[in-house]
């Protein structure tokens, strides 16, 4: 049990301590914690669009919540996630099909300046419409 | 014995069907922001535009093949950072018959909202 527990211990401290790892094992890292950021979101997207089986009033009553700037902030953390995952999940499937494994460092610094572009005019539209 | 952030990879194994499900979801994500939060009026519908959206055949399909599938791949996921952690045999199978249930309660969660809606649209 100390063994299995001391186990968990490293891989988990793994994820959160980046000191001494080179991009690809953030990279890794970072892949993780935001799936799990994301895996936890669909379950409070279906609590959320549960509210509409209350009828009317409770759906007016969760968008007068989401219009709130605690939410927008909320908002763009979440598509800051999507982004990261889902364009880092492109370069390990690229790299996973022997595609640009020399290059895996450029790939994901090149990756995360595109995400980071993207959610910049992604929170200018969301801020402005 | 190396983790997995140490060895940059999953021990799952299932990382192709991962990465099939990731860029199918890509696709289907993609839509789904576009259609909920930048077509829709200030980001969001309201109550009478969430029934008419979900009243189209084409919408519901592709919303309950978009649940279907980020499930698939959250629990495929999940799986994965599990099996890193360096369980055994046994555990494992307790833990993919908990993952699939998970995702079968998900799935079935989001069908029933689906349902719902479109009853009363």
């Amino acid at each position: 049990m100390t063994t299995q527990t001391s186990r968990w211990q490293r891989a988990l401290r793994g994820w959160f301590d980046p000191r001494g790892r080179d991009a690809g094992l953030i990279a890794f890292a970072l892949n993780r914690i935001s799936g799990l950021a994301l895996v936890l979101y669909l379950v409070l997207h279906l609590c959320v669009l549960s509210t509409l089986t209350h009828g009317e009033p409770a759906w007016e009553g969760f968008l007068r919540l989401a219009h709130t700037p605690l939410f927008f902030l909320l908002d763009m953390a979440l598509f800051a996630a999507i982004l990261y995952h889902g364009l880092n999940g492109v370069r390990v499937s690229l790299i996973g099909l022997g595609y640009g494994g020399r290059q895996q460092k450029s790939l994901f610094y090149g990756l995360a300046a595109a995400a980071v572009v993207i959610w910049g005019i992604a929170v200018w539209l969301m801020a402005t419409v | 014995m190396q983790n997995a952030v140490e060895r940059g990879g999953s021990r799952g194994g299932t990382w192709p069907l991962q990465a099939i499900s990731g860029i199918v979801l890509l696709f289907l994500l993609g839509l789904h922001v576009i259609a909920q939060h930048f077509v829709a009026a200030e980001g969001m519908r309201n109550f009478q535009d969430v029934l008419s959206y979900i009243r189209n055949p084409l919408i519901l399909v592709l919303e309950v093949v978009f649940l279907v599938v980020v499930t698939y791949h959250a629990m495929l996921g999940v799986r994965g950072v599990v099996a890193d952690l360096g369980l055994t045999r046994q555990q494992e199978n307790t833990v993919n018959v908990v993952l699939t249930l998970v995702g079968v309660v998900l799935v079935a969660w989001g069908v029933y909202l689906a349902w719902f809606l479109v009853a009363r649209a």
